[in-house]
């Protein structure tokens, strides 16, 4: 792990020294405290379970755009080669550019956490909820994340990469949906695949370690199909 | 160490592999005694590799990305400052080091790409077309600069022009559709060589002498064959200098003359390239 941390500074520069990343915060929050007043004004309830499925929907849609140049980026202008021919492993880059996607998002769920500080403040809200929701909301994007590099590792296209991360996203998100349709036990299969069944339980403050355990089998996973991506070669 | 060999002749595949960015689909490599798949790790900490297109991270400033590199290859605090100085300073880079690699041109860019490649001292630093894309007098500096390093570890280096190998290199390996045709010494070592000896003696005994002598692989004449003495151009697959001599003096011929003949690259290039069509029919 001696090479992670300067892969870990390399990519949280490039990621922040992007306008991509800036337009994202921006949009994200403009958005979210959009949802937030209405939310305040209209409903006067101090809970944020719309605000967490609104983020999550975002997150399908955001998640993807970020992580898409992480590896397609060093594919298409070569320095994957300079990276790769480097005694380093290819878990501690796959490790790296993975913990740089999540720093963003965790900067965005903790500007997100003023919504949580302000009905702290004008009322008394069931913290429990609202303290499972941002972990449901953090797994989700890690496991967003963690799909979003294994297809940035697969194109040298970023929009290519952006694009296929946004569909598998989406499609994870609502194939519960088709379980209505499949018989027994393959509805049960394909539901206990789908993000939403597994995120609701967090956004309305209940916490089961199966839903904890798929998001992070989701993360396991891809990263590993990652790395074996970048070994193969 | 030159490559040589036309365009998609496998110069580009065989130095990704050695470099370990690519795995052979068949076969071994080694580097140093290191399998590079099996010891992969261990064997890239011995190459330094600067591949053909330069790719850099334009975002970063010279130092910055000099410090980076060498950080991957395991320098550490103490000595990595230093060691990126005296890469910068070899490579004459210290005006530059905090502009953009983005905004370089080639020829700086190159010279960055083999400060990167030097960090870590590797055993062995491998050129792929290292003066593709630079202007005449950047391609006459980095001649000099690969016969400077050359002194200090093994450069393997490749080219498809003929006139930029024999420039630089001391040994070329020459390469056809993934195949090796031969390696042949231009400058003086223990490999393949070719001698002019002006020996005086009958023409037909001289010949079977020479072609006797262990190594020699080809004996040619430079023009007519003459009483007094007749220049021949020997050609042999390892250094056969003294047995050549003890060989002409010991059968009673007056050796007058021998010196190392300059390979006609060319003609090597082509006589080995058509051999191996012929050989493919």
């Amino acid at each position: 792990m001696r090479n992670f941390l300067p892969l870990l500074m390399k990519e949280e520069k490039a990621v922040f020294s992007s306008p991509i990343a800036y337009a994202i915060i921006a949009v994200y929050l403009l958005l979210m405290g959009y949802t937030f007043t209405l939310m305040l004004f209209l409903n006067r309830t101090a809970e944020l379970v719309r605000i967490f499925f609104q983020a999550a929907v975002l997150f399908l849609l955001i998640v993807p755009v970020i992580t898409m140049r992480l590896l397609a980026e060093e594919r298409r202008s070569g320095t994957l080669e300079l990276l790769l021919t480097s005694p380093v492993r290819e878990f501690e880059i796959v490790l790296a550019k993975f913990a740089a996607s999540v720093t963003m998002i965790a900067l965005m769920l903790l500007l997100t956490a003023s919504h949580a500080v302000v009905l702290g403040i004008y009322a008394e809200p069931d913290w429990g909820p609202i303290y499972s929701g941002f972990l449901g909301l953090f797994l989700l994007a890690g496991a967003l994340s963690a799909v979003g590099l294994l297809v940035s590792g697969l194109t040298a296209n970023q929009i290519v990469a952006a694009v296929i991360a946004m569909g598998i996203g989406i499609l994870m998100w609502m194939i519960d949906s088709i379980g209505y349709l499949l018989p027994d036990p393959f509805d049960t299969i394909v539901t206990s695949l789908s993000f939403v069944a597994h995120f609701t339980p967090f956004a309305t403050g209940a916490l089961f370690l199966s839903d904890l355990g798929f998001f992070l089998t989701v993360m396991l996973a891809c990263l590993l199909l990652s790395v074996r991506t970048l070994a193969r070669r | 160490m030159g490559l040589l060999g036309p365009n998609g002749s496998g110069k580009t595949t065989i130095l990704r592999i050695l470099a370990g960015y690519l795995r052979p689909s068949a076969g071994t490599a080694r580097i140093a005694g290191l399998d590079v798949v099996d010891d992969s790790l261990a064997a890239r900490r011995c190459v330094g590799y600067v591949p053909e297109d330069v790719p850099l991270y334009g975002g970063m400033a010279v130092r910055e990305f000099l410090g980076f590199m060498g950080r991957l290859k395991g320098l550490t605090a103490p000595g990595l400052s230093g060691a990126v100085s005296e890469a910068m300073h070899r490579l004459r880079l210290e005006q530059m080091h905090d502009v953009q690699i983005g905004r370089l041109s080639r020829g700086y860019r190159q010279r960055v790409a083999i400060a990167q490649a030097l960090l870590g001292n590797p055993a062995l630093l491998i050129l792929d077309e290292p003066t593709n894309g630079l202007d005449p007098r950047q391609i006459i500096e980095m001649r000099e600069l690969i016969r400077s390093l050359g002194g200090e570890r093994t450069i393997l280096v490749t080219s498809h022009i003929l006139g930029e190998i024999e420039r630089v290199a001391d040994r070329i390996a020459i390469l056809l559709d993934g195949r090796l045709l031969g390696v042949h010494a231009l400058r003086g070592s223990g490999m393949a060589q070719r001698l002019r000896v002006r020996i005086r003696g009958d023409d037909q005994h001289v010949r079977t002498c020479l072609a006797r002598v262990p190594g020699v692989t080809a004996v040619e004449a430079e023009g007519e064959p003459a009483i007094s003495a007749t220049t021949y151009v020997v050609d042999a697959d390892r250094s056969v200098g003294e047995a050549l001599a003890t060989a002409v003096v010991g059968n009673g011929f007056g050796l007058l003359a021998m010196e190392p003949a300059p390979v006609d690259l060319e003609a090597l290039f082509l006589r080995l390239t058509a051999q191996r069509t012929e050989a493919a029919r």
